[in-house]
């Protein structure tokens, strides 16, 4: 359902456009643009805290982000720096946080009780003061598991990943995902050898680093994941929350992924769903009620003063999962690369000749935009073939560290 | 004639001297001979000659018969005279006469009357001064085609003020009597109404009158009349189809001083054809946004705010069924056919109440009746459509039946065009009426009015949209006796709209919407004396909405079928007021209506716990509905206040008091009304909204009607307003109260307009000052906007200026233009980014915290009438205009994309950003 809101948002976009050419071209037969771009307000600007606060239901130092609303020109997020917060519950406990490369930590581990109910409190260092609401933790429900299928969607054909989450008592009923997925990288174009540059006009070939090959990259996910059970007569969850491509590249070794399924509260649940629809673009004929809303949290002196961010207690529960390429597509051939390994070939040698390629060449592999792959020539010069860097070294764009929890 | 009888003046003054001197007796005897014959006779056998118009004694053939023996000349001549307008005077040998005036040989006193006059007057004699011509000089409201009719015989001695003045009334054509027209004496509240042989009788102050007869479908007549006794005024009417030269709107019925009710706009299409407007196409809707109170959120808009109400919040009637879709093409073109419709009525202040079931206004508009003695017709040609409507006789003089046809060629054009894109689309419109009305009896008359309007469009190869409209209505007029009418009424509304996604990958789908109502309306009148006026009556509706159907097309289609339930709602209605004339002064209107409305099953409803948001975690059970089975019952009492109180003939106020109730509601969340929008019922979750209206206004009539002059203000509170939540998602909603808010609303303003109906110089200004605010207010943050404060609605605008100005250059040219001002609108702004959970966001700021740059146009029009040959097939007439002569890109929209590289750019569309020329030709045969 949701797809096909998309695609009436993309249609009538596409749509309102064109009726303003037809009728430009309709009623006057010049083509004139009519769409123009419109020179924002720029004292328009307010400055807002922006809250993310999860606590959950295991023993860690907890961990919240306080931001600030940047310009849109801006590039960077300012972090709200020396702002005294802590959570307290209804028990008199008090949890101080101390700020700590930009993040707000709490000085000690602790977790979120059943039962109990637990404010956040942010003092600014130049002196405003802002409260959460009283939250409890929620429903506490393990993730049951984690499947990968082959799967069509939207025409293509992928991994689809689905959690599956049950609650007898069905009390949970709303789910937010938090997913880490890590793959392994194997360097399509490594070989044993690599050139070096001894002089400005000589190479060398050398031994190729073992470790440049294989590598592992971790990415988490941007958009928000949330299901809802609400209208379902029991509170069972089979939510997809991934889905691959067959065509791409972090599949073509080992994939892992680790969900973090979190329990929501309704109010928690519909700030983030509203997040999640204000995301879109909306559009001309159909535009999407944009507009500010509140989460949780109020300024205490101020109550017209804006601060985005719920205080979120929740309950919590994780699983990893593994699979191979080939366990999904058997004898299948690999998707393609992320980048493009086109061969190039350079002739080595120096002079006006063009097809002299020498200074060339050294420049390339000075800068690390080719990664040597054989050469051919029983004497000088020689013609080194070549492919892009990433081809051959998958440390350009990743990382050789096998991460701890990696089981091959 | 003025000169003539100064010259006369001079040549009777200068001959003074002698005039007293000639006393001899004369003997003569007639006997039933005429007073030419009597003239002639006198002149043989006295030395004295007559001087006189020769009509003025062939007039009257009446015989006289006399003796006179030795008396003076001028004892002779009155006995003569005696019955006659006739005066005479005797200068030596030759006798002038004069009709109706009296030559002075003495100028009256006070004449050449200075402030320091110091003669003594006796109070007890009333001496009343000669009516001198001088008076009629400075009568500077004459028309330029009036000429002085003299009533009676001027007197030397005349002690009463007032005359009767008394006539019939005929059409110049039939030469028939004509019954029911208004007779009055212009800025002295003297007016009487002709009975059915067509006389009238009317007490008149002696000297200048101008005196006004006034009809729906009489020409207007003015005469000025010099009376100087009592006397007859026979006058001859035209129909007013045969005249339609200067009058642009004018509010034929009744001036706008007179009538009871405020805040009332009444458009006469066949007078607005010289407005320029947009692609040269006639539009009466158009025409009623160029009116204080009356505006759409922008070009393009298909709905209408009247006086700070939302788009759904106006009934939009054609001959009493309701319209749903009142726009084609996205309200580029109004859907109403303009050469089948005859005039509109816009109750945006006090709305009567035979009228509900929408708080903000009441568009009446009604079509034409066809010609029952000839076939005639017209149409217009222009660059995108053309139309043509043509009127037959069925039963001569007793039945006829009119056909309106519409239809645009852009498909053509668009097919002409070497965009390949454009190529592939569609887009166009046609419509359809037929209006059939047929006069059984004097006492029964039956009228059958059938509409249909079609849109359809294709603006990518894979989508294609259609809505249409479709109306029908019955109406049986009954005349029981002189004082009870009534009238029966069918009416059937339909509106649907329809994708169809027709795409290569296996999404294709259909998807779809239809509302449909039945309705039944009983109205009588019943005049209960000279100051009691009745209407009442009841009406029911049923409405029957498939509130939304997605079917996939293609069977490995992996989108589910679904199917919102169907709704269903009888809203009835009873309704009783009464017109009082309390004095000649004070009119008043008060009335009431009652609303019922039941919302029906097959249903099944969602319970939300009590004094909590409604979402998906607040439900707490389910109820079932069978077929018809009452969900929930709404009623409530709507009373209707209005009063009128003259200060003076041409200076009048009104005051007004209007409660209304509406059941059905539009869902929208953009910012303009788009075909696709769908209507909702009332139901256990969604509550009808309700309104209330404050009026008052000041009425004044200028140099004798040419100029009205008009202020009015307003006060609005409204209940139950939907809003919608942040992000709301309103298409095949199965629980779309969760998405919905509703809230208050307050609009307040002042309008301000005049009008010259009459002269070369002809048209409107009118200037408004408005604010509409909305407030959403609850204890729970998902539940507020703003905050829970008031806030400006979308189509808040507090400045919008509008001139229509049309001037006559010649019988044939006339130039007119139009110019538009409005403040923008206001508009949610993004005013920054923020980072959540690793993904970028944009903070917008409160709710309509900021406005669009401000609208204005101006388009001017050159309307060139065909020949004047008298025998020629048809009348015709060419449109030129130019709209948006200034080149203004108005914002149409404004919106925000995030571009790839995170930034946020703002663009705005405008639709006609350039001047649009265009050009149409109109025929009538």
């Amino acid at each position: 359902m949701i797809a096909t809101q998309i695609k009436f948002k993309k249609m009538k976009k596409h749509l309102s456009r064109k009726i303003v050419i037809l009728l430009l071209l309709l009623c006057s037969f010049i083509t004139n643009g009519c769409t123009e771009t419109y020179i924002l307000q720029t004292n328009t600007f307010e400055e807002v805290l922006v809250v993310e606060a999860t606590i959950t239901n295991e023993l860690k130092k907890q961990e919240i982000k306080i931001t600030k609303t940047a310009r849109f020109e801006d590039t960077e997020t300012k972090t709200e720096a020396q702002a005294e917060v802590y959570i307290t519950d209804d028990s008199g406990n008090k949890y101080d946080f101390e700020e700590q490369s930009e993040k707000y930590v709490s000085k000690l581990e602790f977790e979120a009780i059943p039962g109990r109910k637990y404010t956040l409190t942010i003092n600014t260092n130049d002196g405003r003061s802002y409260k959460s609401s009283a939250e409890a933790l929620t429903t506490v429900n393990e993730l049951e598991e984690i499947n990968a299928t082959v799967d069509i969607k939207n025409g293509e054909r992928g991994v689809a990943i689905h959690v599956n989450s049950y609650d007898p008592t069905n009390n949970s009923k709303y789910y937010r995902y938090e997913y880490e997925e890590t793959y392994k990288i194997v360097a399509p174009q490594w070989t044993r050898e690599k050139l070096v540059v001894l002089d400005p006009r000589t190479v060398d070939r050398v031994p190729n680093s073992p470790e440049t090959e294989i590598c592992y990259s971790t990415k988490n996910n941007t958009a928000l994941l949330l299901a809802s059970t609400a209208e379902q007569k029991s509170d069972r969850v089979n939510y997809l929350v991934r889905f691959i491509s067959d065509q791409n590249y972090i599949i073509s070794h080992r994939y892992s992924i680790l969900v973090k399924q979190y329990v929501e509260s309704l109010a928690a649940y519909t700030f983030y769903s509203t997040l999640k629809k204000t995301s879109g673009n909306g559009s001309l004929l159909s535009q999407n009620q944009p507009g500010f809303f509140y989460g949780n949290l109020k300024s205490v002196d101020n109550t017209n003063e804006k601060i985005i961010g719920f205080f979120d207690v929740a309950s919590v529960s994780s699983k990893r999962f593994f699979f191979n390429y080939s366990d999904l597509f058997p004898k299948e051939p690999l998707p393609p690369y992320y980048t493009e390994c086109d061969i190039e070939s350079y002739l080595f040698c120096f002079g006006f000749g063009e097809k002299c390629k020498g200074e060339e060449l050294i420049e390339k592999i000075e800068n690390h935009t080719l990664t040597y792959a054989y050469r051919i020539g029983p004497d000088s010069p020689f013609t080194y073939y070549l492919y892009p860097t990433p081809c051959g070294d998958c440390t350009s764009f990743s990382s050789n560290i096998k991460p701890s929890f990696w089981i091959d | 004639m003025k000169k003539l009888i100064v010259t006369l003046c001079f040549i009777i003054v200068n001959q003074l001297v002698f005039a007293q001197q000639t006393n001899n007796t004369i003997s003569i005897e007639f006997k039933d001979i005429s007073r030419m014959e009597a003239i002639q006779l006198i002149e043989s056998k006295t030395p004295y000659k007559f001087y006189f118009d020769l009509d003025w004694i062939q007039a009257d053939k009446s015989l006289i018969s006399g003796a006179y023996r030795n008396v003076t000349i001028e004892s002779l001549l009155n006995s003569v005279f005696s019955k006659t307008t006739l005066n005479f005077i005797v200068l030596q040998n030759k006798i002038i006469l004069t009709n109706n005036s009296l030559i002075y040989d003495k100028l009256a006193a006070n004449y050449f009357a200075t402030p320091t006059n110091t003669s003594v007057k006796n109070p007890n004699i009333t001496t009343e001064n000669p009516v001198f011509y001088r008076q009629y000089d400075s009568v500077n409201n004459y028309k330029k085609n009036s000429t002085i009719t003299f009533i009676g015989k001027e007197t030397k001695k005349d002690t009463t003020h007032f005359y009767l003045l008394s006539g019939y009334i005929k059409n110049a054509i039939t030469q028939k009597p004509e019954p029911d027209i208004a007779v009055r004496v212009k800025s002295k509240n003297i007016s009487t109404v002709t009975d059915k042989e067509g006389y009238y009788i009317l007490k008149v102050p002696g000297g200048i009158n101008t005196i006004e007869t006034t009809s729906i479908i009489h020409q207007k007549i003015i005469k000025t009349v010099m009376v100087y006794k009592d006397g007859k005024l026979d006058i001859e009417v035209a129909d007013k189809a045969n005249q339609l030269d200067e009058i642009i709107v004018h509010n034929k019925e009744k001036r706008a001083v007179e009538t009871v009710i405020s805040g009332l706009v009444s458009i006469d299409i066949k007078n607005i054809k010289n407005i320029p407007l947009i692609l040269g196409e006639l539009d009466i809707l158009k025409v009623a946004t160029t009116f204080p109170g009356i505006k759409t959120t922008g070009e393009g808009s298909a709905g209408f705010n009247v006086r700070g109400g939302k788009e759904d919040q106006n009934l939009i009637l054609l001959d009493n069924a309701v319209l749903y879709n009142p726009q084609h093409f996205f309200g580029f073109f109004s859907a109403i056919n303009p050469y089948t419709a005859s005039k509109a009525n816009i109750y945006k202040g006090s709305i009567p109440t035979e009228f509900g079931g929408r708080l903000s206004s009441v568009f009446e508009v009604i079509t034409k009746n066809g010609d029952s003695e000839k076939v005639s017709g017209e149409g217009g040609i222009g660059i995108i459509t053309s139309n043509i409507s043509v009127s037959f006789p069925v039963i001569k003089n007793k039945a006829s039946l009119l056909v309106g046809a519409r239809s645009t060629y852009s498909d053509w054009v668009l097919k002409s065009l070497n965009d390949e894109s454009l190529k592939k689309s569609e887009a166009g419109f046609y419509d359809g009426i037929i209006k059939y009305n047929h006069t059984i009896d004097k006492k029964n008359a039956v009228e059958l009015t059938l509409n249909y309007s079609h849109d359809r469009f294709r603006l990518t190869s894979d989508s294609l949209y259609k809505y249409s409209n479709r109306l029908a209505a019955l109406k049986w007029d009954h005349t029981f006796n002189k004082k009870n009418k009534a009238a029966l009424i069918f009416t059937n509304s339909e509106y649907k709209f329809n994708i169809d996604y027709d795409t290569e990958g296996t999404n294709a789908f259909d998807f779809g919407y239809k509302i449909d109502e039945k309705q039944v309306l009983l109205k009588f009148n019943t005049l209960l004396n000279d100051k009691h006026k009745l209407n009442y009556g009841l009406s029911s509706k049923l409405y029957n909405i498939d509130p939304g159907f997605l079917s996939p097309k293609k069977t490995e289609s992996l989108l589910l079928p679904i199917n919102i339930q169907s709704e269903k709602g009888l809203e009835s209605a009873l309704y009783v007021s009464d017109e009082f004339k309390v004095s000649n002064k004070l009119l008043i209107n008060y009335g009431l209506r009652y609303s019922f409305y039941a919302s029906l099953g097959e249903s099944t409803q969602r319970v939300y716990a009590p004094n909590v948001p409604l979402n998906d975690a607040t439900v707490i059970g389910e109820n079932h509905f069978a077929k018809n089975e009452v969900i929930k019952t709404f009623n409530g009492i709507e009373p209707r206040f209005a009063a009128r109180y003259s200060f003076t003939d041409s200076f009048s106020i009104k005051a007004s008091y209007d409660k209304t109730y509406q059941f059905i509601h539009l869902l929208s969340n953009n910012v303009t009304q788009s075909p696709t929008d769908s209507w909702k019922l009332s139901d256990s979750n969604v509550d009808p909204q309700s309104a209330q209206q404050y009026s008052l206004g000041l009425y004044k009539n200028l140099n004798d009607d040419i100029l009205e002059l008009s202020l009015e203000g307003y006060y609005k509170r409204s209940k139950n307003i939907l809003d919608y939540k942040v992000g709301a998602q309103l298409v095949l909603n199965k629980n779309i109260e969760t998405e919905l808010l509703q809230g208050q609303g307050k609009a307040y303003g002042i309008e301000l307009l005049l009008k010259k109906q009459m002269g070369r110089l002809n048209g409107w200004l009118g200037y408004s000052y408005s604010r509409t605010y909305i407030k959403m207010d609850s204890e729970f943050n998902e539940e507020k906007v703003n905050n829970g404060n008031y806030f400006p609605a979308n189509f808040d605008k507090p400045h919008d200026v509008t001139a229509v100005l049309n001037y006559k250059l010649t019988k044939r040219y006339s130039i007119s233009s139009n110019f538009v001002y409005q403040t923008g609108r206001p508009i949610t702004y993004p005013i920054g980014a923020y980072v959540y959970n690793n993904a970028e966001y944009t903070l917008y700021s409160d709710r309509n915290k900021y406005r669009i740059e401000d609208y204005y146009r101006l388009d001017i029009g050159v309307n060139i009438e065909g020949n004047h040959k008298i025998k020629k097939l048809a009348h015709s007439f060419w449109n030129i205009s130019i709209y948006n002569v200034l080149g203004r890109s108005n914002p149409y929209s404004v919106y925000f994309v995030t571009e790839n590289d995170g930034q946020i750019k703002a663009y705005k569309t405008s639709i006609f950003s350039i001047p649009i020329p265009s050009i149409t030709y109109n025929f009538k045969f």
